[in-house]
């Protein structure tokens, strides 16, 4: 389970991150806060699940869509979400989560939440296996 | 020096953003002993010619002697720097309007920031 570390009276408090579980079919949304200043301009909102590692993010899925930011005199707070669809690609185990404002070149990256997005096996097709009578009785 | 029709201030932002609409306040003042007919007019200087002009919906007005009236403009902030030049003029016995004073203001551009992201953070995640 992923966890972050937050300020407190008594120093640095690791705060255990809940972690969620889906499987195939069913759709992740991702809330992500953002800061801003300057003119209005429309950006894309990236969110990925994968591995972190020494060599970075391995992404298995991701979801992106387009947001239109307002103009800001001030550096302001926004919240916008983004879902990825989880399909079978990505198989049962648990993994990171990432988001990001912009393209190839990112204008804006946020911190990894680590092992927070559990995915479960997909649940196998109908199949029987034996039939037997247990009973037989006048009705 | 004003002779009856004394611009005694402009009132304008210092600075304005491109293609906004920026308010201006002329306060002029009726220096003669009895009420007469006091207008307003304004130029703007930014490097075209000629000056264009800027919109005082009531130019003119009655006033009486020693009362300070105040004239309601506006313009569109051009793309540079914009001097305001307002004008003052009183009507005479000759029923013609007489120039009489003139004051300028500057009026910079604001500067727009561009477009800047400080950071994200992901505060919630779920399944739906």
């Amino acid at each position: 389970m992923g966890a972050v570390y937050l300020p407190s009276q008594y120093g640095l408090l690791l705060v255990p991150l809940a972690s969620v579980q889906v499987k195939p079919g069913d759709k992740l949304r991702i809330t992500c806060r953002y800061s801003h200043i300057g003119k209005g301009e429309s950006q894309t909102l990236y969110a990925a699940i994968g591995n972190s590692g020494w060599a970075g993010f391995d992404e298995v899925l991701h979801g992106s869509k387009t947001i239109s930011v307002p103009e800001d005199a001030n550096w302001n707070y926004h919240e916008d979400y983004v879902d990825i669809s989880i399909t079978t690609v990505i198989s049962a185990g648990v993994y990171d989560l990432y988001a990001k404002i912009g393209g190839a070149i990112p204008e804006v990256i946020s911190p990894t939440l680590h092992d927070v997005v559990e995915v479960l096996a997909e649940t196998p097709e109908s199949e029987f296996g034996e039939i037997s009578i247990t009973d037989y009785a006048k009705v | 020096m004003a002779q009856y029709a004394d611009i005694v201030e402009i009132v304008a932002p210092a600075e304005a953003s491109q293609g906004s609409r920026v308010d201006i306040t002329v306060r002029m003042k009726n220096t003669y002993s009895s009420a007469i007919g006091i207008m307003v007019g304004g130029a703007l200087e930014y490097g075209v010619s000629p000056w264009p002009g800027t919109s005082f919906p009531e130019p003119s007005a009655n006033v009486n002697a020693g009362v300070t009236h105040s004239f309601s403009g506006y313009f569109i902030m051009p793309d540079k720097k914009v001097t305001i030049h307002a004008y003052s003029y009183y009507y005479g016995a000759d029923g013609s309007w007489h120039y009489d004073d003139e004051m300028t203001r500057a009026v910079n551009l604001a500067q727009e920031v561009e477009s800047q992201f400080g950071s994200i953070e992901i505060v919630s995640y779920a399944r739906r």
